[in-house]
């Protein structure tokens, strides 16, 4: 089984991941550590791919640990193998190299469920299409039979003629100014304005910074230098919370970062308020929970349980609570981080619907992303970064897949 | 404003429906969350209603009267040491606070004392009491800023203090009881008659220290249901990064929680001093271990975001009884300790394996 999400030890090297439980042991029943090494560099090699096994989990990038998660199942030499998003974090030609195994391994016998929100992904790999919608099974269709449309079409339950849902904004005012923003080593001087109902798209592969950019526009970070206005006024933040202050809000890439697991919705998105408010002060709780419900009806949250931990619920529908936190903590600039990371077609075109709704409210939006097809479709205007600079940048229409690619490796 | 996002929703059913139920099948909803979630009240009725048959002794006005004094002090510090498990801390440090706590104001309420000069005392009760308070509300911040300032981990910090708090204890007493009859001064031999009434007094025959720690567990209930506050606290035992990032205050919280517990244990210290008549700075040796018991056995989740304070309270009846009721069956110093461990360990195996069968 892959997971979407790791579920490797960070503190230990790739080599001790892989073998992880059933380490090959020497004559006198100690380690084989030469061995572990061995056949590491072995299973990673198949894989095509170069990763030093001695390396330790937490200095790997992204796309590395996936890879050495994968190595990892295949050396357990299984039967039916379960993929669960395996291409999440993968680069093209790593992705073609994943494909390649996942055909070798095909043609030696073994099963394979490939789990998948890609729809490109499933003729490349699959001889079945399964759809699944709201936990039930909507139909399986050998994959000659379907083309990107029907799938869709089984996905959403409803054709999906507004995926990208983008309507025309006349900008406003300008919202945020950031000039000669530096991060040592990471962000070089980097500057550029947001305006009131304008998405900026910023484009990068992994790693080119954006997820500190994110950081520091959110006070989570301190730059090394340059100044940020907001309004017009320049602002140094030290914390998220003056952050919020300002009318800022950040949609993680990460979920589970932003979330409180254990507690239900309505805690949940009243978050950010709560936070503004002096340590003594009384809530109103039947108010939050009426609001709650508003947004959970409005953004067709399911199942509408306002007593369920958000930990239960699917990834979509986490991420649409995140959203109900800054629609309730009334945000004039969202920056969102790769906001349809793991979601499926359905709420990834809700969250379109909801960030368009927002622009066309005044809010301005900083859409991180690496996903060309939905920033090319949302934003207005196009940064791309590279190796923490920005290197190009495009009008809506203007930029095309490889322009952006071009530019950003 | 077009408002085209929410198409299907109608459809979906909405969040009233989830509520919507007949009659009956709330009640045995109910009945069957009770027997669920309710363990530890359960196992206390079971316990009890054990103890009623098994001795005649269990059920009087003054064993119960007994078990409530008892019971008050082990839950007050046991509500403080809830603020912080919730928050995903621990605090070792509680009993020592509230040695110290009683140990300082003990000896200011029956001593002269000359610091820089100026002397002191015998101070009245009500100074006492606030000396106490200011005690356990400092001895809660070196914790909390210890832990968020110095970046040291909870069980660290607190089990140095620990030590420290025990130390300065021991030289404002000079390692004797107080009052004692080597340090009392003429003008007074005892502790005030106000701190022995709170400690031992009733009040329309219920234990005045039971009524203080009912009073403060509500208090407690409240904060952490109704305040920010309370928010923050399970918010950043829930998760501390996504507490961060929706703006807590994360460092602020984690003070905040330790002046609580400190604060709290300055009061349970105190109510203890004067249900003995006597403070001393080796006081409430067992309040760290019994008060983390109590939570645990309550149901709050040692990982911190999950609980609450009825459920500390609970726990320490539980702990508290089970002494009492082994006390008046004869069991032997010896054997109770067993009992005890077996118990809490009982009643977290149990409460594990209802998280995972039927989900929190």
């Amino acid at each position: 089984m892959v997971y979407q999400e790791f579920s490797l030890v960070s503190s230990m090297t790739v080599a001790e991941n892989i073998f992880l439980g059933q380490y090959p042991r020497s004559r006198l029943g100690l380690i084989d550590w030469r061995e572990i090494h061995r056949r590491a560099e072995e299973s990673l090699s198949a894989l095509g791919v170069d990763i030093d096994p001695r390396a330790e989990i937490r200095r790997l990038n992204v796309a590395e640990q996936q890879l050495t998660e994968i190595a990892r199942i295949l050396t357990k030499q299984p039967r039916i193998l379960l993929l669960d998003e395996p291409t999440s974090a993968l680069s093209d030609t790593e992705r073609e190299t994943l494909f390649d195994i996942i055909r070798r391994l095909q043609a030696r016998g073994v099963g394979i469920i490939y789990i998948s929100h890609l729809l490109d992904e499933v003729p490349e790999v699959g001889q079945r299409v399964t759809v699944l919608r709201d936990g039930r099974v909507i139909g399986t269709l050998p994959v000659e039979q379907t083309d990107r449309d029907t799938l869709v079409n089984m996905m959403v339950g409803r054709r999906l003629a507004e995926q990208y849902p983008k309507t025309v904004v006349e900008p406003g005012e300008t919202a945020l100014r950031v000039e000669n923003l530096s991060l040592d080593g990471v962000l070089h001087d980097l500057s550029f304005e947001v305006r009131e109902g304008e998405i900026l798209g910023i484009f990068g592969l992994m790693g080119a910074g954006q997820v500190e950019l994110a950081r520091i526009l959110f006070g989570l970070e301190a730059p090394t230098s340059g100044r940020i206005a907001i309004g017009g006024r320049e602002t140094r933040l030290r914390h998220a919370a003056q952050a919020i202050k300002h009318g800022m809000g950040l949609l993680l890439r990460d979920r589970r970062a932003s979330l409180v697991p254990m507690q239900p919705i309505p805690p949940n998105i009243t978050l950010a308020d709560v936070s503004q408010v002096p340590p003594f002060r009384f809530l109103n709780l039947q108010k939050e929970a009426e609001t709650a419900a508003g947004y959970v009806r409005d953004l067709s949250i399911r199942p509408p349980s306002l007593k369920r931990p958000v930990f239960y619920l699917s990834g979509g529908n986490q991420q649409k609570v995140c959203l109900a936190r800054w629609l309730f903590s009334g945000v004039k600039i969202l920056i969102v981080d790769e906001p349809t990371r793991g979601i499926d077609v359905a709420a990834k075109a809700e969250v379109f619907a909801l960030i368009d709704r927002l622009a066309q409210r005044g809010v301005a939006i900083i859409m991180i992303s690496s996903e060309m097809l939905e920033i090319l479709a949302m934003a207005d205007r196009i940064l791309v970064m590279r190796a923490g600079a920005f290197t190009a940048e495009f009008k809506r229409g203007e930029a095309t897949q490889e322009l952006l690619l071009q530019n950003a490796s | 404003m077009p408002d085209n996002l929410p198409a299907e929703a109608g459809a979906q059913s909405s969040p009233g429906e989830t509520v919507r139920r007949s009659g009956t099948e709330r009640l045995l909803r109910s009945i069957r969350d009770v027997v669920i979630r309710g363990g530890p009240v359960i196992a206390l009725l079971l316990l009890s209603a054990y103890l009623t048959s098994a001795t005649p002794y269990f059920l009087t006005e003054s064993n119960l009267a007994n078990v409530g004094r008892r019971t008050a002090v082990t839950a007050i510090f046991a509500i403080g040491q809830t603020f912080v498990i919730l928050t995903g801390g621990i605090d070792l440090s509680v009993g020592a606070i509230g040695a110290l706590a009683a140990s300082v104001s003990a000896v200011l309420m029956t001593q002269q004392v000359t610091l820089f000069g100026v002397t002191v005392g015998p101070v009245d009760f009500g100074v006492g009491l606030l000396v106490a308070l200011a005690v356990g509300v400092v001895a809660g911040s070196v914790n909390g800023l210890l832990i968020t300032k110095g970046r040291i981990p909870d069980f660290i910090a607190t089990l140095g203090t620990l030590e420290a708090f025990r130390g300065i204890a021991l030289i404002v007493t000079d390692g004797l009881p107080v009052p004692s009859h080597l340090t009392a001064t003429e003008l007074k031999g005892y502790l005030p008659e106000q701190m022995i009434a709170m400690g031992s007094g009733s009040i329309l025959g219920i234990p005045t220290a039971g009524l203080i720690a009912i009073g403060i567990a509500i208090l407690a209930w409240a904060v952490l249901r109704y305040t920010a506050l309370g928010r923050s606290t399970f918010a950043v035992g829930g998760n501390r990064e996504a507490a961060r990032v929706s703006g807590i205050k994360v460092d602020r919280t984690k003070i905040a929680v330790y002046v609580v517990s400190g604060f709290l244990a300055a009061i349970a210290g105190f109510l203890l001093a004067g249900r003995l008549n006597s403070a001393n700075a080796l006081m409430a040796g067992e309040e760290n271990l019994n008060s983390i018991a109590a939570v645990v056995i309550g149901g709050t989740n040692l990982f911190g975001g999950e609980g609450g304070v009825f459920g500390s309270v609970i726990g320490a009846l539980i702990t508290g009884v089970l002494v009492n009721g082994l006390n008046l069956l004869n069991v032997s110093a010896f054997y109770q300790r067993i009992v005890q461990g077996s118990v809490i360990v009982g009643v977290v195996v149990f409460d594990q394996w209802r998280r995972r069968r039927f989900g929190a």
